[in-house]
């Protein structure tokens, strides 16, 4: 057993308001740059739609991730090119989005409002490309699909529409039957990083005491194939330093005991942040198991934090007292493994995402009859009117299956069986309007016990800000003394590149 | 200068004497440093007076000059040497006789006007001693009579075969090496031969046609060729092939159309293989967003 921890993270879908607060913060604090202007380490899609950059998840265009050899026993290999593939396509990188696919950056010139001549019409101020200076017409942003904006286009190209049948996808936009959902996105800070594995400079790396994947800007040599390698397309290529660049989890932040920006931002709080330990000798295992069983063998490698072997073996490989206690109290454990609520975003990807998702319940479908809103028709009148049930789902399991569970729709059902006995039984306690028998039914269908719902709703409704963000003591100092005097690192380290990059070797 | 080596060598072996142990080695080798010393000093008085004796510079002349030069028989590959001590300072003559290489890499006027004015063959270095050297000026002031190239006898040679030996598909008959090892000519192989030696494509121009190659590669005058084929000579059935393989190898000139027709050929290669690429590649980095646009507007 190799004990390592991971600080790893928690989006409660649900509680999602889709206000981009999130990208903004983490704008304003990294990529408010140039050459980083189109980057948004952070952003929010609409679900379904395309995302940014446009259709992501489509991995026979961007060959991201990792995929099972066939006839190969259990091995996995890079999507992207093998060794030698690698070697001759380094200077030819066919799978790369195009600036398009992300959005060409711009402003607009402002100064024109008040030094434009006077005239008979309102001076305006035009859009001006990030990147020629030039007025341009704008074709694309990075959230262009929000809210189903532009959907027989975009939302009508999303991936995983196509576990759908026909008619269940007519539905989806059916008018007064539209259903969509905001599905924030950061670095996952995998277990097992596409990135890593596809650079040839060895710039990509994850920090040894918390499992950060962070970029070199000293290494990288501008190969761009972890922008192909990376599923998530979380790795951004700066066009004026000639690096790549991607989501460092607020590390500086983290180091000071604050939770990333982002987290930390969140209008409607559907983040929590806190560290977990997984058995390191089973990733391989776990990476190349079978479709329908990854997310069992993911949520396998987490390991206890309670149990003293577990202890013992994370102390053995050097994680510190505090540490192991942080992982005690991880909000994260409990969503994912204890509570089994929080699932990877494509597990299929294989890289074994530590970001996981609380899948979204979205609001009872309604109608407005006679001017009035009535949803007696659509809910089950066993269940109440407000309360939705998992047959009666406005999106169909299978394709929240296609996001969360590589189309294991049984890991997502137990996950949702739990969520809505949740609902009955603080309906129950709330309203009182549910029998003790309808009660204890859903308890059983989820699995879970009214001491369990208790917890859930408190961590899910009423955590206080340490109970989301259980940020563990980084001792940054101690990762580093062997190779670098902390004092020099204390003196030199910061924001801003100790050293300017630049082009070239 | 043999001398003094060894006069320095023996003076060492005896000065260390004091030191040993053994007297009896030491004895022993006294007597070989002597025996050594006086075999040393009989080779070196010989060579001085070989030397001195061949003081005939006629034989000289007509084994190191006449590859490439004549006495009133008129220019060869190099100059007609008739009254050239006339003509020439003594001291530079002598010079230039000796030491041909150093003077041209000095940038001597005469020298340099000479190579361009005789096909950019530079005068090899052959090595003379001193004692030659003025044996052949000796000689060259008064030669008692016209030297023209001499009379190599010429047989008719097989260039095909002569191809074979220079590429050394066929062996040489005395064990040398083929020319290939150092020497290339145009059109042979992709890769061409060695380039150690000058280029031979023209050669059987620029060394004065048929006599000129003839007695080259008859006598070998300069130096590096002489040092590998003075023990290996061709035989003169291999010396009239490769003769007739390196004057059909400089007849074949290219026509002045044919760098129009490769410059044309090339740019229509280039073209034909970018387009080829460019139709086989052309949907990479092509946009995801920009296509899905136009498929919902159609």
């Amino acid at each position: 057993m190799d004990i390592r921890a991971q600080v790893s993270m928690v989006f409660h879908l649900d509680k999602c308001i889709g206000c981009h607060t999130c990208s903004i913060a983490c704008k304003n604090i990294w990529t408010d740059r140039k050459g980083a202007e189109y980057m948004w380490w952070n952003n929010v899609e609409t679900k379904p739609g395309t995302g940014y950059p446009t259709a992501w998840e489509d991995q026979d265009k961007y060959k991201g991730g990792w995929e099972q050899q066939n006839g190969k026993g259990s091995d996995i290999r890079l999507k992207l090119h093998s060794r030698l593939g690698g070697l001759g396509n380094i200077f030819f990188n066919p799978y790369l989005p195009t600036v398009d696919d992300y959005y060409e950056p711009w402003t607009y010139d402002y100064d024109h409002l008040f030094s434009a001549p006077e005239g008979d019409d309102q001076p305006t101020a035009r859009a001006i490309s990030l990147i020629t200076g030039k007025p341009m017409e704008i074709e694309a942003g990075p959230n262009w699909d929000d809210d189903y904006g532009g959907s027989p286009v975009y939302a009508e190209n999303d991936p995983n529409l196509g576990a759908l049948t026909e008619e269940e996808r007519e539905q989806l936009t059916e008018m007064e039957r539209v259903v969509f959902f905001y599905l924030p996105r950061i670095c996952n800070h995998c277990l097992n990083p596409g990135c890593v594995g596809a650079c040839p400079a060895g710039a990509v790396y994850k920090r040894g005491e918390d499992g950060i994947v962070l970029l070199s800007q000293e290494k990288c040599r501008a190969w761009r194939m972890c922008v192909s390698g990376c599923p998530y397309k979380k790795t951004y290529f700066n066009w004026s330093t000639g690096k790549s660049e991607k989501c460092i989890l607020c590390y500086p932040r983290l180091e000071s005991g604050q939770a990333p920006a982002c987290f930390h931002s969140c209008v409607g709080r559907i983040r929590y942040l806190g560290v977990l330990l997984y058995d390191a000798d089973r990733l391989k295992e776990a990476a190349s198991a079978p479709a329908e069983q990854l997310v069992h063998e993911h949520r396998s490698l987490i390991q206890n934090p309670h149990h003293p072997l577990v202890i013992e073996a994370a102390k053995a490989n050097g994680i510190s007292e505090a540490m192991i206690q942080a992982a005690q109290h991880s909000p994260v454990y409990k969503f994912v493994k204890q509570w089994k609520l929080a699932l990877p975003l494509h597990a299929e990807f294989r890289t074994l995402p530590m970001l996981f998702y609380v899948p979204p319940m979205l609001p009872v479908l309604a109608k407005i009859k006679d001017g009035v809103y009535d949803n007696a028709d659509a809910a089950s009148a066993q269940l109440g009117p407000l309360l939705s049930s998992l047959e009666q789902a406005r999106m169909p399991i299978r394709y929240m299956a296609s996001l969360f569970s590589a189309g294991n729709v049984d890991v997502v059902e137990d996950s949702y069986r739990k969520m809505i006995a949740v609902r009955i039984y603080m309906r129950a306690k709330m309203v009182g309007d549910v029998s003790e028998e309808e009660v204890q039914q859903a308890l059983q269908a989820g699995g879970t016990t009214a001491e369990e719902v208790e917890a859930i709703v408190h961590l899910t409704a009423r955590p206080t800000f340490e109970e989301r963000f259980v940020v563990p003591p980084l001792a940054r100092e101690v990762a580093i003394e062997q190779t670098l005097d902390p004092f020099t690192q204390k003196r030199e380290g910061g924001f801003g590149f100790r050293r300017a990059p630049a082009r070239g070797a | 200068m043999t001398h003094d080596l060894l006069d320095a060598k023996s003076a060492g072996a005896f000065g260390s004497l004091p030191g040993r142990r053994s007297v009896g080695i030491a004895d022993a080798r006294r007597v070989a440093m002597v025996l050594i010393w006086i075999v040393a000093a009989l080779v070196g008085s010989a060579r001085v007076a070989l030397a001195q004796g061949g003081g005939d510079g006629e034989t000289l002349f007509t084994q190191k000059c006449t590859a490439c030069h004549t006495i009133g028989g008129g220019n060869l590959v190099g100059p007609d040497l008739a009254g050239v001590v006339d003509r020439r300072d003594p001291a530079w003559l002598s010079q230039w006789i000796a030491q041909p290489d150093k003077v041209l890499a000095a940038g001597d006027p005469i020298a340099t006007q000479m190579l361009a004015e005789f096909n950019n063959v530079p005068m090899p270095n052959l090595a003379l001693t001193e004692a030659e050297v003025s044996a052949i000026i000796t000689y060259l002031a008064n030669p008692g009579g016209a030297v023209t190239a001499p009379v190599v006898a010429m047989g008719v040679g097989d260039a095909a075969h002569g191809r074979a030996l220079f590429t050394g598909a066929s062996r040489l008959a005395n064990g040398g090496p083929p020319c290939m090892s150092c020497h290339s000519i145009a059109g042979l192989g992709a890769l061409g031969g060695g380039a150690l030696g000058p280029d031979l494509t023209f050669a059987y121009n620029t060394y004065g046609g048929d006599a000129g190659v003839a007695t080259f590669l008859n006598t070998m005058p300069t130096v590096t060729m002489n040092a590998v084929w003075a023990r290996q000579p061709l035989t003169p059935a291999e010396q009239d092939d490769l003769r007739a393989f390196l004057q059909e190898a400089s007849v074949q000139q290219r026509p002045p159309q044919a760098l129009w027709q490769l410059t044309a050929l090339s740019v229509l290669g280039t073209l034909l293989f970018m387009g080829a690429g460019h139709l086989y590649w052309r949907s990479r980095l092509g946009s995801v967003r920009k296509t899905m646009v136009q498929r919902a507007r159609i």
